[in-house]
Parts: C-alpha cells; sequence; structure tokens
C-alpha cells in the first residue's frame, strides 16, 4: 500500500558510546602507529647521528625541559590559550554580526566588501605593532590581533551562508507566511551554519597563530614571550617544548570546533563521515 | 453558485518584464474552480501552467486581471494558512526530522508542541509515512520526501491544495502509487486541487477537469470534463473512457505542441 512497509523504519544516528570509540580507534591507530616510530626514529637519530641539541633536540630533551618548567610552561600556555579564544570568539561575533548585514543590505556588502578584502590582504605582523599602540601592551592587545584576524573569514562565510538558502524552501516558508524573524532563525541560519563553520575552523586555527605573532611583537608572558626568549638564550629543547605545546592547542581547539559542528549540524556532518 | 467556488480567476495576464523584451506568460485567462474540484493543468513548458499555480498561491502578483480564493484576495487566503503548496523538489528542511517537517507551517502559525505534533503524526499516518517520524529527509527516497511535502502543505488543513508537477521526478510505479494516495487524500479531506502536470494519463487519471494550455503566449486553449466514476483507482485506467479521454487530450496538447 506504502512503501513504507517495504523498508525498516529509520532511527536517528544514536549509535552507542562504545561502538563510536571503537570506530575512533579503528580510523586513528595507524597515525599513531607512525607517530610512535616517527618518535623513536627521531630519538635514535640525535643520539646515533650526534646531531647537536641546538640544531635538533632530541624527544627526551624537549620533555626533560617541559617538565622542569611544567607550572611556568602551563601558565604561558593558558594565557596564550586565553588571548586566542577571546579573540576567536570575539571576532567571529563581530564577523557574523557583520557578514548578516551584508547579507540583508547589497547596498552595506557592495560598500564595505572591498575594503574588507584590502584589509584581509594585510599580513598581521604588520598589523599587530599598531593594535598593539592603540590597544596597550597587556593582554587586551593580543585578543584584539586575534579578532583582528578572526573576523574576516567569518563575516564572508556568514554572508555566504546566509545567502545560500534553497529557493523552493524560501516559497514554503512564503505560503506559510512565515515572519522575517522565523525566516531568519528557522531556514536562513541553519542553512549558513554548515559555512560557519568552515569559517570557525579556518579561525580558531588563525587564533593562535594571531595570539603568538603578537606576542613576539610585544610581550612579557605567553608561549609567543617563551619561544622568543629562548631564542635569545638558545635553549631550544624549551623553545620546541613551547612550540608543541602551541600546535597541540590548535589541534585541540580545532578538534572543540568540529565537535560543536556535529553538535549543531549534525545532519551536514554525519554526511561527511562514510556510514 | 459564488458561495460553491473555491477559487475565480478572470482575465488574468502576466508579463515578465525582460531584458530589452517581455514576455507574456498568462494572457487573458479565465478559469472558475468548484468547491472540492479535482482540475489539471497541462501544457507544453512556456504554457503558462506554472504561472499560474503561483499566482493563485501567492508567489506571483499578476499583470492585470483579478484572482479570488473563496471571495478574497490569494494574499488574505495565504497569510490565514487556507493554501498548501507543493512543489517538483520536496523542498524539506534537512536539519529537522519528517515529523517537525511536517509541523513546520503549524509551528510558525504558534501551535502548541503538543497540538502540531498530534496533526503531524495524523498526516505521516494519512501519507503512508508511518515510522520514519524520526527519520532524516536525507534517509527518505524520493518518493517519500514527496508524501512528506504533501503532508506538510496538508497540515494547516488548507481549501485549496497546490501541486507544481509533484512527481516529475520519480518512477513510474512511486508515480502510481502517489497518484493513487493524492486521489485518496482529495476524497477524504474534501480539498479542492489544483495540479500541474506533463502527463496528460496523470490528468486524466486524477481531475474533474483538464485545462489545457498553449504557450506563446500562454492561454487556455480547451477545458475538457473528466466525468471517470469515482472513487478513482488504478483500474480506472482499464476503462476504455479513459483511454477515450487520453486521446482527446493528447490531441487538444498537440495544437500547443504545434506553436513550440
Amino acid at each position: 500500500m506504502s512503501d513504507s512497509t517495504l523498508a525498516a523504519p529509520v532511527a536517528r544516528r544514536t549509535a552507542p558510546l562504545s561502538h563510536r570509540l571503537l570506530d575512533v580507534a579503528e580510523r586513528s591507530w595507524p597515525a599513531v602507529l607512525i607517530l610512535v616510530a616517527l618518535i623513536a626514529g627521531w630519538e635514535w637519530a640525535c643520539a646515533a647521528l650526534g646531531i647537536k641539541p641546538y640544531i635538533l633536540p632530541s624527544p627526551s630533551a624537549i620533555l626533560t625541559a617541559a617538565l622542569n618548567d611544567v607550572p611556568g610552561l602551563a601558565r604561558n600556555a593558558g594565557i596564550t590559550a586565553w588571548e586566542a579564544t577571546a579573540g576567536f570568539v570575539i571576532g567571529s561575533a563581530l564577523g557574523a554580526l557583520l557578514g548578516t548585514a551584508f547579507a540583508y543590505s547589497r547596498f552595506l556588502a557592495r560598500g564595505f566588501l572591498p575594503f574588507i578584502i584590502a584589509a584581509n590582504t594585510i599580513p598581521v605582523v604588520a598589523i599587530a605593532p599598531i593594535i598593539i599602540i592603540w590597544f596597550g601592551h597587556g593582554i587586551g592587545s593580543k585578543i584584539a590581533v586575534t579578532a583582528f584576524l578572526s573576523f574576516f573569514p567569518l563575516a564572508l562565510n556568514m554572508m555566504k551562508g546566509l545567502q545560500s538558502y534553497d529557493r523552493t524552501v524560501a516559497d514554503v516558508f512564503h505560503i506559510a507566511a512565515a515572519s522575517p524573524l522565523q525566516t531568519f532563525f528557522k531556514m536562513r541560519l541553519p542553512s549558513a551554519l554548515p559555512y560557519v563553520f568552515v569559517g570557525l575552523k579556518l579561525n580558531v586555527t588563525f587564533s593562535v597563530i594571531g595570539a603568538i605573532v603578537a606576542e613576539f611583537v610585544q610581550a612579557d608572558r605567553g608561549l609567543g614571550f617563551v619561544i622568543m626568549t629562548t631564542y635569545r638564550t638558545m635553549a631550544m629543547p624549551k623553545l620546541w617544548a613551547a612550540m608543541l605545546l602551541s600546535a597541540l592547542m590548535g589541534i585541540l581547539f580545532f578538534l572543540v570546533v568540529a565537535m560543536l559542528e556535529r553538535i549543531f549540524v549534525p545532519w551536514h556532518a554525519s554526511m561527511s563521515t562514510d556510514p | 453558485m459564488a458561495e460553491a467556488l473555491s477559487a475565480e480567476v478572470r482575465d488574468l495576464s502576466l508579463v515578465y518584464r525582460g531584458r530589452g523584451r517581455d514576455v507574456i506568460a498568462l494572457s487573458e485567462v479565465s478559469l472558475g474552480i468548484a468547491r472540492g474540484e479535482f482540475v489539471s493543468l497541462i501544457g507544453p513548458s512556456g504554457c503558462g501552467k506554472s504561472t499560474l499555480l503561483r499566482v493563485l498561491g501567492d508567489l506571483l502578483t499578476p499583470t492585470q486581471g483579478t484572482v479570488a480564493i473563496k471571495g478574497r484576495t490569494p494574499r488574505a487566503e495565504r497569510l490565514d494558512r487556507r493554501i498548501g503548496f507543493v512543489f517538483q523538489e520536496a523542498a524539506l528542511l534537512e536539519w529537522r526530522s519528517v515529523l517537525d517537517n511536517i509541523a513546520l507551517p503549524l509551528e510558525l502559525h504558534g501551535a502548541s508542541r503538543r497540538d502540531r505534533e498530534a496533526r503531524a503524526r495524523a498526516l505521516i499516518e494519512l501519507v503512508g509515512l508511518t515510522g520514519f517520524e524520526a527519520a532524516w529527509p536525507r534517509q527518505l527516497s524520493g518518493g517519500m520526501r514527496q508524501r512528506a511535502a504533501i503532508a506538510r502543505a496538508l497540515s494547516t488543513e488548507p481549501d485549496l491544495l497546490l501541486l507544481d508537477e509533484p512527481f516529475g521526478a520519480l518512477d513510474q510505479i512511486t508515480r502510481d502509487r502517489l497518484n493513487m494516495e493524492l486521489a485518496r487524500i482529495h476524497e477524504v479531506t474534501g480539498v479542492s486541487v489544483v495540479l500541474v502536470t506533463h502527463s496528460i494519463r496523470e490528468a486524466v487519471l486524477l481531475s474533474d477537469r483538464i485545462v489545457v494550455m498553449t504557450p506563446r503566449p500562454g492561454r487556455i486553449e480547451r477545458i475538457l470534463d473528466d466525468p471517470l466514476p469515482r472513487p478513482r483507482s488504478l483500474g480506472t485506467r482499464l476503462l476504455p473512457a479513459y483511454e477515450d479521454l487520453v486521446r482527446a487530450g493528447s490531441r487538444e496538447l498537440e495544437k500547443g505542441y504545434a506553436n513550440v
């Protein structure tokens, strides 16, 4: 009588946690294996080939340097993490607001976009000193540099996302006499979310870079400050530790955003994985 | 008599203003649709059948002429959610379950969660999607997506159901099934239906009247009565009168294609 009798009812994708963990383990073990092999080979090469520690410190030397100053590294990493996060949130929020204005006003989009794109080409190392002059020597200026970096990707992706809705779905909302606010929150914003997350994933990796670059220009704390000071004293193992920590931070932030994407855009995120 | 009319179109013209030249999509079209009637619009591309449907649904504003639905403007009827519209694509919200998609118009209307879910569940049963309430749209086949779209269009209990080639992209067997579902929904709900289609067989199978249209400019070539007995079933196609009507309809259609 109907094709619903032909197929089994479909439930929402809610695999148990143990299955999902197994799945993650199955997909990531080759990378873990390679990582372990790399570290072992690196350790062996440093000793066997007699590579000088300031050229390439061994993994054990880096770990020792890190363990010698756990509180200091943690404090500095925390400061950089705070700068990156605050800048990411502020810049992304401002970008989202402006992108929304652009999506709704052709005048604003046409008037401002050329300048926004031009400003986006300014290298962050060039703008960072100026922002530090404006916002002072504290954490505020580092947050501002990061926010500056996060601003453009989100403004552009938000605008594009809000314009990418299905025109027939818009007709459905028109027939249902939806208000402009209903149309925004129930159609255009959800349609924009996949684009928004493209922007957020770009921003979240940029944000750590932005915070560290700003610390390079002027700072008395943060991972960028640690990298600068260890470079001056040639304390290379500790410099490597700080560098690896900043990379780890970027990866961690990215994973958080990817997780948020799975929560907020499950219909889209689940499309990208194989069944 | 005016009471029995669901919709009345009088001397309707619609011109698309293009760059350099205007396209006359509809030229002085007049048509009355009785309450509970099933009317099909058929004709070659450019005959204005979809344009006429979109005018009835207040998706387009006519250049000239009047449209009245139960004596009111399409806009007033739309704002009161008295019109259901099904498009060629199902146009479901990919981020909502089937149930929440069907309940969308009621949600926009401010109905309580309990009311709209009860209504959506009843509609899911009506269109044969029981068991798929929680499924994502992308998990559905094309035929099932259109079932959901039909259920959504019926959620506000409209008086007028407008369908714009809703089964055009489906395979023949699924199409036959959905034709029968539509015939049954029409019988059960008593809704007035206007169906735009390319298939004369589909039109003859389902309609009370078949409006054959011709292009350049879009106008009504002829209106055929379809007195086949109700309720309609796939067995209706075995009646000699069915074949006679298909032949008569095809002849009229060919006149339109002669101008293409």
